[in-house]
């Protein structure tokens, strides 16, 4: 607990008496050096939370500490934070310079070493011939770069970033992406960082928090998250789902990391093998399996597939998306494309999937009165 | 770049087709645009250029005592002003009187746009309507309130009197002092309304990332706020400076006659002495002065970037 | 070099006023031309004065004056001083939409001198025979209708004995509740010459002694212009001396429960005369001599004489003894300064001059 950079305590965010909290006592510790993705569609209070880390606005309850200093109460020009707007906020009336200079100004930093520092951060960014720029005078993706050098110049406990590419365009973005990350990386600033894009979270945290309704819903690596979410708003989330209620029948054997196989049942499709955490048997569970970790073949193979009739397939170039109808439901399955034969509407396919790749969400499925 | 190469070029015949169709429609716009400039820009020549024209005309003629006019080509309406000193004081203490109230109005009226301005709540339209309300109520009766209050026995004279703080009445009224007073109020909800539209730069992010970056409150004030609000202070100053110098209600009523500017001199040559071309020629020199400050006004905007 | 007069303005006024009907902006135009109008029937176009004046002349005068003449119509058009009546009437000299002017003497010579008005036909105003030598025009222009003089106006509780002398307005126990008209309103210029006199200097000559007195009262003085005018000024209390008109002043002591009093100071006043004119080329003359022609009978001048206070110009006029004593003597008795018309045209732009760039500071 001591060794965070950043500790977040029960804390709360209710912006008027009687409505339900914006944030709802969240608890988050994040190392030093990590990027944390705060994850989640619009009102789910990833902004609040960013905001209250800030300084730009009061929790109602709870505790932030930094560094094992509390700050909750901080005004925001006391916390040295680096924060990163969604508009940028870069001043108008100030060129590039003065604008990277401001924090420096208002720490009382030398002129000489203003002068390096700036310069510094600029060639980080790569825009230091765009010195004497007029703000009004960059694209998109320059002042996307001076306000992180603005940010970062100040070398900021904390870089807080809140949808710093959503005004970009989609190419420019990937490009961004990979940028902030490795300044992010050089410089070694933890970083929060707020995104409703669950691509951009993957590719840039070393953890993301999916939040929900004011709550995290799970806070993991990219890959646990992906792999290995907790609920199916989780797993809906981030990446496609299929969701099947599979009755967990008997464990099979243990696998990595500490998960165990077990045998399942879903209700007219047969019985599969799955993962999930150890002691779910004798209840039923959520099986989450991706759509591109669903192999539909042509011909049967093997014993556990799942046989139906190919109902819409969608060639997108790079990938086909095919849905098959097994039964009384429609699954979702992606497969690369190739030259060869493509499943056609009205084949008939089979579904079948490794068994690490069928995951049991851990809480049980409330079964409807029998 | 890279698309050009691989365009069909159907789709370039289809571009093309489509900017010729632009074309024609755009030469049919205009002649509608023009078409409905019509209205405006006769009422303008009527209303506007046509008295104006004729006012410059007749600031050359020569007036005769008792409202004869003698059609003539003079410089003599304007020598005369132009080398007396009374007009010389006349113009520059209309031009001090504009000054000051522009600067005591944006003083004033500057917090109220500013909170207006930067208002979430959702009563801010009710609130910018409850600032500019006073335009409902004519400048006249709005002065004559002022002479009430400021008046030997008004308001403030006895109020002060009452809390014994004086003998004798402050003298507020018929001087320059109530003039003032009485045009700052007057012209706040100009002031208010164009500064509200002069803004525009100014965000609550931008004050928010200062104070992340270590601003307090007043450097954030002095650093963003008040520099990205210049444009619309400067706006209604030139605002109330135009509006100041060319009024004559306030000045004629509050200024006891004592207080000579351009509009009531005016005024007086106008109806009193009946000497037209002379208060032709103070028009067109009060013109100027509205063109000048408007030049200077352009410049310091181009500077600031607006 | 042509002269020429404000009907080349109604020209161009005219022309801009038919533009805006066309672009449908609208405007009234003129009257109705009255062609067909006799003298006893039709319409009648008054200008004169507004407010006070107007209200009392149309009750004790307009009337009944309708009320004998049912054919005619007046169609009443008042202006704040004889000044933007004669600027209303050159605008109108090459196509006349008034018929009858009421204004000051002053003012009236000028039109007349100017063209604007109509000589008087004994034969069709007979009540002018009623009119004394010294009040007919000796050009036989427009009569003299009503006369009054600048008075000191006081507050009854500062003063319970009228001030005697204009030297109270010097008085430093007065000094910031003095309001004074200056010019070109005729009290201010009246004052300049009653203060002329008291220096003992001929102000037709020069007012030198009275510009430096004048200046001394100036610091003193609380308004050059009072709002909403000089009587209500000294009602409200705002100020409790300045100068007035007799007839308003006599009028507004009664309506303000003798809050306020009139007086003529022993140095002498100045007459405020009017004048009634008919213009020339007037659109209804016949209905405007019958007008004129009541508007110098017995009954006309007494009922005005009654309601503001302002003497009759008739000698058939009786009035009852507490407003004879009320309106201004036209007998001898009161000591006049006598401001002469001719004088006072050429002197109005220098003396307004004069009191604008020396007597009033800021």
């Amino acid at each position: 607990m001591t060794e965070s950079k950043l500790s977040i305590v029960d804390l709360t965010k209710r912006y008027a008496a009687g409505l339900d909290p914006a944030v709802d006592r969240l608890n988050m510790e994040v190392e030093e050096g990590h990027l944390v993705a705060l994850l989640g569609p619009s009102g789910c209070g990833k902004t609040t939370t960013l905001r209250m880390v800030a300084g730009l606005m009061d929790p109602t309850a709870g505790s932030i500490v930094v560094d094992g200093k509390e700050i909750t109460h901080t005004p925001v020009n006391k916390r040295g934070m680096g924060m990163v707007f969604q508009s940028y906020a870069l001043f108008p009336h100030m060129n590039v310079e003065q604008n990277v200079a401001f924090g420096l100004q208002m720490r009382q930093t030398s002129k000489s070493e203003q002068k390096r520092r700036v310069a510094g951060a600029l060639d980080m960014v790569q825009l230091g011939h765009l010195s004497k720029r007029q703000v009004k005078d960059l694209s998109g993706g320059q002042q996307q770069r001076i306000a992180l050098a603005r940010a970062l110049v100040v070398e900021p406990t904390l870089l807080l970033l809140d949808e710093p590419l959503s005004n970009l365009d989609a190419k420019l973005r990937e490009t961004m992406r990979t940028e902030i990350r490795s300044i992010q990386q050089r410089t070694r600033a933890t970083t929060l960082f707020v995104t409703h894009d669950q691509d951009e979270a993957l590719d840039m945290a070393d953890r993301i928090a999916v939040m929900n309704g004011g709550l995290i819903e799970q806070f993991g690596s990219p890959t646990d998250v992906y792999e290995r979410p907790r609920t199916r708003f989780v797993a809906n989330f981030i990446g496609q789902a299929n969701f099947l209620n599979a009755r967990v029948l008997s464990e099979t054997g243990s696998a990595a990391k500490g998960e165990t196989h077990y045998r399942v049942s879903i209700d007219g499709l047969g019985q599969f093998g799955a993962v999930g955490a150890p002691g779910l048997t004798g209840s039923t569970h959520e099986l989450v399996i991706r759509p591109h970790r669903l192999r539909v073949s042509l011909q049967p193979a093997g014993t556990e597939t799942i046989a139906g009739v190919i109902e819409r397939v969608n060639y997108t170039g790079d990938a086909l998306s095919v849905a098959v109808k097994a039964g009384d439901r429609v699954l979702q399955s992606q497969m690369p494309t190739s030259s060869g034969d493509l499943p056609r509407t009205g084949d008939a396919a089979y579904l079948s999937w490794n068994e690490q790749d069928a995951y049991l969400l851990p809480t049980p499925v409330k079964e409807p009165a029998a | 770049m890279t698309v050009t190469q691989t365009e069909a070029p159907a789709a370039r015949r289809a571009g093309a087709a489509e900017g010729e169709l632009e074309k024609s429609t755009g030469r049919r716009n205009r002649r509608t645009y023009l078409a409905l400039l019509i209205p405006g820009v006769l009422g303008l020549v009527v209303s506007f250029v046509f008295p104006l024209a004729y006012m410059v005309r007749m600031s050359f003629n020569k007036g005769a005592p008792d409202g004869v006019i003698e059609e003539t080509f003079t410089l003599d309406t304007y020598i005369q002003p132009l080398t007396d000193p009374y007009y010389w004081r006349v113009t520059l203490d209309t031009f001090q009187m504009g000054v000051t109230v522009g600067l005591l109005c944006v003083l004033v009226s500057y917090p109220v746009a500013l909170f207006l301005a930067r208002s979430t709540s959702k009563y801010r339209g009710l609130l910018i309507a409850v600032a500019i309300a006073p335009l409902l109520t004519s400048a006249v009766v709005r002065t004559y309130g002022w002479m009430v209050i400021l008046g030997t026995n008004g308001l403030v004279n006895s109020t002060l009197d009452g809390m014994g703080l004086i003998d004798t009445p402050l003298k507020l009224t018929n001087n320059m002092t109530g003039v003032t007073i009485g045009l700052v109020e007057i012209f706040m909800p100009y002031a208010i309304l164009a500064m509200i539209s002069g803004f525009g730069r100014l965000s609550p992010q931008l004050e928010e990332a200062a104070g992340s970056l270590g601003a307090s409150k007043l450097q954030i004030f002095t650093r963003v706020t008040l520099p990205l609000s210049l444009p619309g202070i400067l706006t209604a100053f030139l605002l109330v400076f135009v509006l100041s110098i060319s009024t004559f209600i306030t000045p004629r009523l509050l200024g006891g006659g004592s207080v000579q500017v351009l509009a009531t001199e005016i005024y007086d040559q106008t109806t009193g002495l009946l000497n037209w071309p002379f208060a032709a020629a103070l028009s067109v020199i009060l013109l100027v002065l509205f063109g000048l400050i408007i030049a200077v006004y352009q410049r310091l905007t181009k500077k600031i970037g607006g | 070099m042509r002269v020429i007069t404000k009907g080349k303005i109604a020209l161009a006024a005219a022309a801009t006023a038919a533009a805006l009907v066309l672009t449908g902006c609208g405007g009234s135009a003129g009257s109705s031309s009255g062609g067909n109008s006799s003298a006893t029937s039709g319409e009648l176009n008054l200008i004169a004065y507004s407010g006070v004046w107007q209200d009392q002349y149309t009750a004790a005068v307009i009337e009944p004056f309708k009320a004998k003449y049912p054919d005619i119509k007046i169609n009443y058009s008042s202006k704040r001083s004889s000044a933007e009546m004669l600027s209303a009437l050159q605008g109108q000299k090459n196509n006349p939409a008034t018929d009858v002017a009421i204004m000051d003497n002053s003012v009236s010579t000028t039109g007349n001198t100017q063209g604007l008005f109509d000589k008087i036909d004994p034969a069709a105003v007979p009540n002018l025979a009623n009119v004394p030598e010294q009040f007919k025009n000796k050009g036989g222009f427009g009569p003299v209708v009503m006369l009054d003089a600048v008075g000191l106006l006081y507050d009854t509780a500062t003063f319970p004995k009228a001030p005697e002398s204009w030297d109270v307005l010097w008085d430093p126990a007065y000094a910031g509740k003095i309001n004074v008209n200056a010019p070109p309103s005729l009290l201010g210029l009246s004052l300049t010459a009653i203060t002329s006199k008291m220096e003992g200097e001929d102000y037709t000559k020069s007012i030198d002694k009275a510009v430096a007195r004048l200046k001394e009262m100036a610091p003193g003085v609380q308004t050059f212009a009072p709002n909403p005018d000089e009587y209500q000024n000294v009602i409200t209390g705002q100020t409790v001396l300045g100068l007035g008109q007799n007839a308003r002043g006599q009028f507004y002591s009664d309506q303000s429960n003798k809050k306020m009093g009139v007086t003529f100071p022993k140095e002498g006043t100045v007459y405020q005369i009017n004048t009634v004119n008919v213009v020339k080329d007037a659109p209804n003359k016949a209905a405007a001599q019958t007008f004129v022609d009541y508007a110098l009978s017995a009954e006309a001048q007494t009922a005005f004489a009654k309601a503001l206070f302002y003497a009759p110009s008739v000698t058939n006029a009786d009035l009852p003894a507490d407003v004879k004593d009320r309106v201004v003597p036209t007998d001898g008795s009161l000591n006049i300064v006598p401001l002469d018309v001719e004088f006072l045209s050429s002197a109005r732009d220098k003396w307004t001059d004069t009191w604008k760039r020396q007597i009033i500071t800021k």
